[in-house]
């Protein structure tokens, strides 16, 4: 029951919310709604960049996307950089975590080390390890010949370009996450540990059974952000292979940006753009169906 | 003058209803006092008072103005919260200052003359350049109450305010909040849900419960003449006991039977189940023998202090009784008792409301 | 606990047994950095590369012969690099791109996370989970349909192009909403009570106390921003407008590798604000990327 002033006040507070929300909306609606929903509109045409004029094509262009080998591959190699990637940095940070949560001599300054990566800039990044991974005079094949290995050639090679990619992505990223989880680990009360120890549990038995279920919640996030972090992989792509070799890095972001930019077909790129999409919304919701539930709350 | 009237005062929450037409008038330098269990509607009568909550129906008049829609800085009246609600990041200074500042067309030189008269009342002038959080529970509460003398407002609002400190502390600033009261004639409306504090504090008392007004009236007389059995039962400290007995009409009063004793009472009424309302002081225990209204067993003593509670078992029902230290019963002990008849009081079973005396 | 231990360690000393327990125990205590040491010179051997590099002559860096360390310091590789580009106007660009972006957002989700911490209204849910979706949804899975909106816009190859995408945030929002909800509720009771409206206790009393939220917003902002990539390569075609990450890819991609040490030093210029004010604000940047979220 709501009279006459009192609904006037509920009114107004509701016209103020909306208001103080319209700046927001206005920017989320023109950048990230309207793209969306745009890019499926275009995903049922013949879009040609700089060109006003479109067809209607119907499912033409998710025909094509079915039997486009560059598109599976690039697909492939976004699965499979995103399922390597993320849980090798994730349990190196967790490791290093675990590591610099003692009381350790110095701790300041390691956490640092490990964590200035995320500083840099990724196209900064990406070019001191093309020159890191150079193969005849940079210093990663300099170091393998001083041990008597056979040399590789990293950006080069097919079977290794993508690896020498992710093996960068671990570099830049671990210490972000690290950080994060340092922070949770730093939550956990030391009585539980000191329990446990007293119970005669192994440090290992400790970090799987009590410290990993404790700052499960924070996992969770750290895998949405990792999951989030991963699309910066065109940085990469872009400045130290442009997909080569043989297309061995392509991955969707960039094949993307090859459709819709060096062939300037926004149809087809807009189709490839909606699986994309598609992919990380799927990825990012079955995360959460996964660990969503599992996770335990430590009096939150 | 500063009066607070409210007339028929409800709130409910999307269709669930809190607060039931309230109607209270808080004189002019009334230190008025509304006190309940947890969640019978007092802090939520305080904020539509303060204009924090809006009122549902009904009319919320101060000074005779209608307030019941006004926003709360037009209603001339300040707060202290629980919790104090000092804002962190200014000195205590400023937090004085602050609504001054925003609501007044005042000086700088008289909000500064009336800060430091303010904190000179309060003893807190040497704080004044202080913030919150290097402040202790009690310096914090003596500038909150601070921040509410600067306004000079019509009415003064507490909800709760002694109950984040000590008890030592507590009993103190419940002399200073007195003394603050007589000197300066404030109008005061004060939550508690201490009944002591209640009793001590208030000039009158008003008792909530369920989001019903259940009594109004000064301490003592909600101690002597409790309207119903809720009030007989919060107010006083061991409870009044009540014992189930039935009634009939006799004379010109009832005849009271309980399966171990029957009495006379003045109060009238048609036949039925009554309750019969005893303070601890109201029961005389002496030695089980004739000269007693009923018998009883000493189930449990209590030694607090200068005297004794004794729980005694009297057919299906337990009473307290106060006795002098002197002359604590043994445990165990078959005693008699009798009732301070003038005083005891009798109360309709059903309805739970006290029978006038004629 | 203390007086028990004393006599055993004071006796330790004597023994060699008790020696080689001294001895366990340091080992035990400080194993870690064993592990952790190299660990860490790894992280840091990439920086430590660009310096280097940055450092040294042309040949040195082909001459598999030559040391790690420059026989001689070549500090001319950075005005020569400076040379190659407008490194000024790129810097100035940087700043206005991501100070544009970090005014409008403070602006943006300070507004929109009072209303969603504080106020009641229709659709607030639905508002809500909208506003969550754009963390799902960074720029760089839209770029492509906001490039051709911002095409049509006609606001190509401008600032206002490079900052349009990321005024509204829904993380900050969301990041902001959570430090709002923790302001007590008596504070803002108290505020009105002293005249303020919504717009003034949002002013005088939450935002200064949220103020250690905001400068971790704003810090993870300005990071994320001031690296940005992608997006600022698709809108600006002229020197007037790139940023210094976009100048650094074009340095590098002119040169295609043959002149390392000249890049290696556009490197370090492009890199060394950041981390010259991380090195600053250590325990600030920390502090803002640990916590961030986790309220």
């Amino acid at each position: 029951m709501v009279t006459g002033p009192a609904l006037r006040a509920r009114v107004s507070e509701a016209g103020l919310a909306y208001l103080l929300l319209l700046p927001s909306l206005v920017f989320l609606a023109t950048f990230t709604y309207w793209p969306i929903l745009r890019s499926i509109y275009f995903s049922f045409h013949d879009v040609v960049l700089g060109s006003n004029k479109i067809y209607f094509l119907g499912f033409e262009n998710y025909e094509r996307l079915w039997t486009d080998k560059l598109f599976w591959k690039s697909l492939g190699n976004t699965v499979f950089y995103t399922l390597v990637t993320i849980p090798c940095a994730i349990t190196v940070a967790l490791l290093l975590a675990v590591a610099l949560d003692s009381k350790l001599r110095g701790m300041t300054f390691y956490r640092s080390a490990f964590f200035y990566p995320v500083m840099i800039p990724s196209v900064a990044a990406g070019m001191v390890w093309v020159f890191l991974y150079a193969p005849g005079y940079g210093p990663i094949n300099s170091a393998i010949a001083a041990l008597g290995l056979p040399k590789v050639e990293w950006l080069y090679d097919a079977r290794w370009a993508l690896p020498a990619i992710i093996f960068m992505s671990i570099w830049k990223y671990a210490g972000y996450f690290m950080l994060i989880l340092l922070a949770a680990l730093q939550m956990i009360p030391a009585d539980l540990h000191e329990a446990a120890k007293l119970d005669g549990v192994s440090a290992i038995d400790r970090l799987i059974h009590i410290t990993v279920p404790l700052i499960s919640p924070t996992l969770y996030f750290v895998i949405i952000i990792g999951l989030l972090h991963s699309y910066q992989i065109f940085d990469y792509v872009y400045v130290m292979t442009q997909g080569g070799p043989a297309d061995a890095t392509n991955v969707l972001t960039f094949y993307i940006y090859q459709n819709g930019f060096q062939y300037q077909d926004i149809g087809y790129a807009s189709t490839l753009a909606n699986v994309l999409l598609l992919f990380v919304g799927g990825l990012i919701t079955l995360v959460a169906l996964v660990f969503g539930r599992r996770v335990h709350y430590l009096g939150r | 003058m500063a009066e607070v009237v409210l007339q028929g005062v409800s709130k409910s929450y999307q269709g669930k209803p809190t607060v039931h037409a309230v109607d209270l008038a808080v004189a002019d330098k009334e230190f008025m006092v509304l006190v309940g269990p947890s969640g019978c509607g007092k802090s939520t009568t305080l904020r539509m008072i303060a204009g924090l909550e809006d009122i549902t129906a009904g009319r919320l008049l101060i000074d005779g103005r209608d307030v019941t829609h006004a926003e709360p800085q037009k209603r001339d009246i300040a707060m202290v919260f629980q919790s104090y609600a000092l804002y962190p990041h200014m000195t205590a200074y400023r937090n004085m200052a602050f609504g001054l500042l925003k609501t007044s067309s005042l000086s700088k030189p008289e909000i500064d003359r009336r800060i430091r008269e303010a904190a000179e009342i309060l003893h807190i002038t040497h704080l004044l350049e202080r913030k919150p959080n290097v402040l202790s529970g009690g310096e914090r509460q003596r500038v909150a109450i601070g921040r509410a003398l600067v306004r000079q407002p019509k009415v003064f609002l507490f909800d709760e305010p002694l109950s984040n400190l000590d008890a030592k502390l507590r009993t103190h600033m419940r002399g200073e909040l007195k003394r603050l009261h007589k000197e300066l004639g404030l109008t005061v409306i004060y939550v508690t849900h201490d009944q002591i504090e209640a009793m001590t504090l208030g000039t009158r008392v008003a008792i909530l419960s369920d989001g019903r007004l259940q009594q109004v009236g000064a301490p003592m007389d909600l101690y002597m003449r409790p309207q119903n059995t809720f009030v007989a039962t919060f107010i006083g400290s061991p409870e009044m006991s009540l014992l189930r007995c039935a009634m009939k009409p006799n004379g010109s009063g009832s005849v009271v039977s309980h399966p171990a004793f029957t009495t006379h009472v003045p109060e009238r009424a048609d036949a039925g189940e009554i309750l019969l309302g005893v303070r601890p002081e109201e029961v005389i225990v002496g030695p089980a023998d004739g000269t007693a209204l009923a018998c009883g067993r000493v189930d449990r003593t209590e030694l607090i202090g200068s005297e004794a509670l004794a729980e005694i078992v009297v057919g299906a029902d337990r009473l307290v009784a106060r006795t002098p230290v002197t002359k604590v019963p043994p445990l165990g002990a078959e005693v008699g008792i009798s009732f301070d008849m003038e005083r005891v009081r009798v109360f309709d079973a059903a309805s739970g409301r006290v029978l006038s005396r004629l | 606990m203390a007086t028990l231990q004393d006599p055993i360690e004071l006796s330790a000393p004597a023994t060699s047994r008790g020696t080689l327990l001294a001895l366990r125990t340091a080992l035990r205590r400080n194993w870690l950095h064993f592990v952790l040491l190299p660990l860490m010179l790894f992280w840091i051997s990439p920086l430590a590369w660009i310096i280097i590099t940055s450092l040294k002559s042309r040949t040195e860096v082909f001459d598999p012969n030559a040391g790690i360390l420059p026989a001689v310091l070549q500090w001319g590789n950075y005005p020569a690099a400076m040379a190659v580009a407008p490194f000024g106007t790129y810097l100035i660009n940087s700043v206005l791109a991501t100070g544009g972006i970090l005014v409008c957002e403070l602006i943006t989700i300070t507004l929109a996370a009072y209303a969603f911490a504080r106020l009641n209204f229709p659709g607030k849910n639905i508002l809500f989970t909208l506003f969550l979706l754009q963390i799902m949804f960074p720029i760089y899975a839209t770029f492509l349909t906001n490039f051709v909106t911002v095409r049509e816009l006609g606001i190509l190859n401008s600032l206002p192009a490079l900052i349009v995408p990321f005024v509204a945030s829904g993380y900050g929002t969301f990041m902001l909403r959570q430090a709002f909800r923790q302001v007590p509720t008596e504070l803002a009771d108290a505020a009105r009570l002293d005249g303020c409206g919504h717009l003034g206790i949002l002013w005088h009393v939450y935002l200064p106390l949220v103020k250690p939220t905001l400068i971790a917003f704003s810090i993870i902002a300005v990071v994320t921003h001031w690296n940005d990539y992608m997006w600022p390569l698709l809108v600006t075609n002229s020197e007037s407008v790139r940023t210094l990450p976009i100048g650094l890819g074009l340095l590098a991609k002119s040169d295609s590798g043959a002149d390392w040490t000249r890049l290696m030093a556009a490197t370090v210029v492009v890199v060394s604000p950041l981390l010259l004010f991380f090195v600053i604000f250590q325990r600030r940047f920390v502090d803002s990327f640990m916590h961030a979220g986790l309220k």
